[in-house]
């Protein structure tokens, strides 16, 4: 599988989404300065046999920290920002400014979602505020603001089966799951003893929820059973996990990024979870999606958790010597 | 800094848990230098190969007047060539030089228009004695950092063979009364000697460092390392007989990769009747040249140039003249702060190595990694021209770096007869 890259220069990646529409792009989130100080850049790009070219770049005022494409239309994403702004892009359009700006977070927005589900539209933001709220796709006014964390959030992530209902992940080592139509938070999970920079929902299991944390560790936990994870802690990072995903092509495999530099796979059935080690890069890894390519000449029976063939985006962030030097962000495909 | 206390509160909460991987993150004190047009960077740089004084191929110069300026132009022309672009004028040139009168005033001009530089540069040397390459180099920074030129070039050059560092000039009949002063007309070797007895640094351990220096610089050759860097000098060389042939020096004369253990131990001590310094754990007495082309990252990008280090530091400072070797354990911290780094974060140190105590001692009141200090060998097995050490280093530093192939740091620092000790701390950009 060859590694396609792509080098902005001066941006630091944060998060990375592939398309649920065109499954050759992709956005990405990137900020200035290691997302430290400075602006921020919205990158369309596009993945071609030979590598990766940049569609679109749009600019913002301060460092962008996630981004999600919208489940309706194929041009439209939403980013978060440092400044606690939520802004709404178009990305076919030739405008720089953002078709919507919605400043209701008081500090960064470090994750934003949109819904998956079938018949609801909605997005959700999760802030350094300590709240997350849920927008309409117009991103015009907050539907609810969610509070009761007692540290940052760095993740909220809709559930892909149950309607209304997110997890967060946060900096008070906290996993909550929240149900919008109440407004309240179902359960909360002391998951780790430290902070909680990510998590993600199973693809298959609807109770199924996995975190990664600063303590080097993932956990996979089955939401009826909370009070402790369901096998042991993957550990083999040797830094804090910055991003997990549970893989939409297997019931039990996930892949987590890490300042370690690398990218690990897993699948927490088996004995031994550690299925691949990734590292290709010399630098922090801050994001990490899965994508599928359809390709009917291509499907391998290799691999039995494999249906389509896939291919994996990394994102690399420079942080290695603090705010020093001219760092490329490298996508890598 | 509410982002940077929050990420790094990620990094130093906990220690990695069975990783094996090595990652320099803890406790970077980051500053708000970040890379901007203003920076001064250094686009190229070359050497000669470094002979043996005297003895070496390049002691045929002694013959011709004004050799040293060949040897200097030689390396003048060799950036210029590599320069696929024709008109690119440095607005100034520095020529780094201890021995000659004047510090080579003349010869430094003279081997400009042998270098076929125009008239409308100008040139300059400067002597602060072992740093003096490095010198010419912060010399070359701080006028581009000014705004007086754009473009500059930092050489370094000595010929050992052609001086004799014996004439230190006219000194005060006074000195005698003040001890510092008394100080600094105290030979090197006896500083030497000075921070082998004060610091303990036994004849062992000098020994088994000079090993190393050979044992680096012989794998550096064998494996091609200076190939890049170095610039092969034609000269005439007359043997036993008096047959003149014409020689093409391309390898450093100096590395004897036969060095043992047992061999340096037999050696006699050279400067004091019971002391620990002797040839064979000395820098050689040797003849080279070196340059690097400097200038400002908005100016060097307009030409379209490339950008192979950015300097990130420069630090001199003062220390007592009779234990003049310990310069770079004070020098490298200062270079450090002053860019925001630790010693964690470096790469590749190069320690000139004047004598093997002062460089462990520099190491070890450090606690630099031994495999990050001078991976291709130092002073004692490559040479020490005077003049041309600091330079050649940042020359050979940056190919180092380079050849990591990834980001990444280094740090350049001698020590200096008369009690001083220079470091500059460099960026590799990456590829």
């Amino acid at each position: 599988m060859g590694v396609k890259v792509f080098r902005s220069p001066a941006r630091h990646g944060y998060a990375v989404e592939g398309s649920p529409f065109i499954p050759t792009r992709l956005a990405c989130a990137a900020s200035q300065y290691y997302g430290i100080a400075g602006s921020g850049t919205l990158l369309i790009l596009e993945e071609t046999e030979l590598g990766i070219a940049l569609v679109k770049s749009c600019e913002w005022s301060d460092g962008l920290f996630d981004v999600a494409w919208s489940e309706t239309n194929e041009n439209v994403l939403a980013a978060g920002g440092g400044d606690g702004s939520l802004q709404l892009w178009d990305s076919s359009s030739n405008h720089s400014a953002p078709l919507r700006v919605a400043r209701e977070h008081t500090q960064e927005v470090y994750s934003v979602h949109w819904s998956q589900t079938r018949g609801e539209n909605l997005l959700v933001s999760g802030s350094w505020d300590q709240t997350a709220k849920v927008w309409d796709p117009t991103l015009s006014k907050s539907l609810t603001t969610l509070k009761g964390h007692e540290g940052v959030i760095y993740s909220t992530v809709w559930s892909p089966h149950i309607p209304g209902c997110f997890a967060s992940a946060s900096g008070d080592g906290t996993l909550r799951v929240w149900d919008i139509k109440s407004a309240a938070c179902r359960l909360a999970i002391p998951a780790h003893k430290s902070e909680i920079l990510s998590c993600d929902w199973c693809k298959y299991d609807e109770h199924m929820v996995v975190t990664g944390a600063v303590d080097c560790s993932v956990c996979v936990w089955d939401l009826r059973n909370p009070r402790q994870p369901v096998c042991q802690p993957l550990v083999g990072h040797s830094y804090a996990i910055r991003r997990v995903k549970f893989s939409p092509f297997s019931r039990t495999v996930l892949a987590s990024c890490s300042y370690d530099f690398s990218v690990r796979f897993w699948d927490y059935s088996s004995s031994q979870p550690l299925l691949e080690t990734v590292e290709h890069h010399s630098e922090f890894v801050c994001g990490v999606d899965f994508i599928s390519k359809i390709n009917s000449m291509d499907i391998k029976t290799a691999f039995p958790w494999c249906v389509l063939r896939f291919t994996f985006v990394h994102l690399l962030r420079s942080g290695v010597k603090g705010l020093y030097g001219d760092i490329d962000a490298s996508l890598m495909v | 800094m509410h982002r940077v206390k929050v990420i790094s509160g990620h990094l130093s909460s906990y220690p990695p848990q069975g990783g094996n991987r090595k990652c320099n993150i803890n406790h970077c004190r980051a500053r708000a230098a970040v890379s901007g047009p203003e920076d001064v960077v250094v686009v190229h740089g070359r050497r000669t190969a470094i002979g043996k004084a005297k003895r070496g191929l390049f002691k045929v110069w002694s013959f011709k007047p004004h050799s040293n300026s060949v040897v200097c132009a030689n390396v003048s022309l060799s950036p210029r060539c590599l320069l696929t672009l024709t008109n690119i004028t440095v607005c100034l040139t520095l020529a780094g030089n201890v021995l000659q009168p004047g510090a080579g005033a003349v010869m430094a001009r003279i081997a400009h228009f042998l270098s076929e530089f125009p008239e409308t540069v100008p040139v300059y040397t400067v002597n602060r004695q072992c740093s003096s390459g490095l010198q010419a180099l912060f010399n070359i920074a701080g006028a581009i950092k000014s705004g007086s030129i754009d473009l500059g070039l930092a050489c370094g050059v000595e010929s050992m063979s052609l001086q004799e560092m014996g004439n230190p000039g006219d000194l005060s009949p006074r000195l005698v009364d003040f001890e510092k002063a008394r100080a600094c007309v105290v030979p090197m070797g006896i500083t030497s000697e000075n921070v082998a007895e004060r610091f303990g640094i036994s004849r062992e351990k000098q020994d088994a460092f000079a090993v190393s220096s050979h044992q680096k610089a012989d794998r550096a050759q064998r494996s091609g390392r200076f190939e890049a860097e170095i610039v092969p000098v034609v000269t005439r060389v007359t043997d036993a007989e008096g047959t003149e042939s014409t020689v093409t020096v391309l390898k450093d004369e100096g590395v004897r990769p036969s060095t043992t253990l047992e061999g340096l131990g037999k050696l006699r001590a050279a400067f004091r009747a019971d002391g620990s310094t002797t040839a064979g754990n000395s820098s050689q007495v040797s003849d080279g040249a070196a340059a690097l082309l400097l200038g400002r990252r908005s100016a060097v990008e307009a030409l379209g140039l490339p950008v192979l280090g950015v300097l990130r530091a420069s630090a001199v400072v003062g220390v007592p003249p009779d234990m003049m070797g310990i310069g770079p354990a004070y020098a490298i911290p200062a270079a450090l702060e002053q860019a925001g780094l630790i010693v964690a974060d470096i790469d590749v140190f190069e320690i000139n190595e004047a004598f093997a105590s002062q460089a462990v001692y520099c190491v070890e009141k450090l606690g630099l990694p031994l495999d990050r200090v001078n991976p291709n060998g130092g002073a004692i097995a490559l040479g020490h021209p005077l003049g041309c050490t600091g330079a050649r280093m940042a020359v050979t530093l940056l190919h180092e770096l380079q050849r990591m192939g990834r980001r990444g740091y280094g740090v350049v620092s001698m020590c200096i007869g008369t009690g001083m000790g220079a470091a500059a701390v460099f960026e590799y950009p990456g590829p």
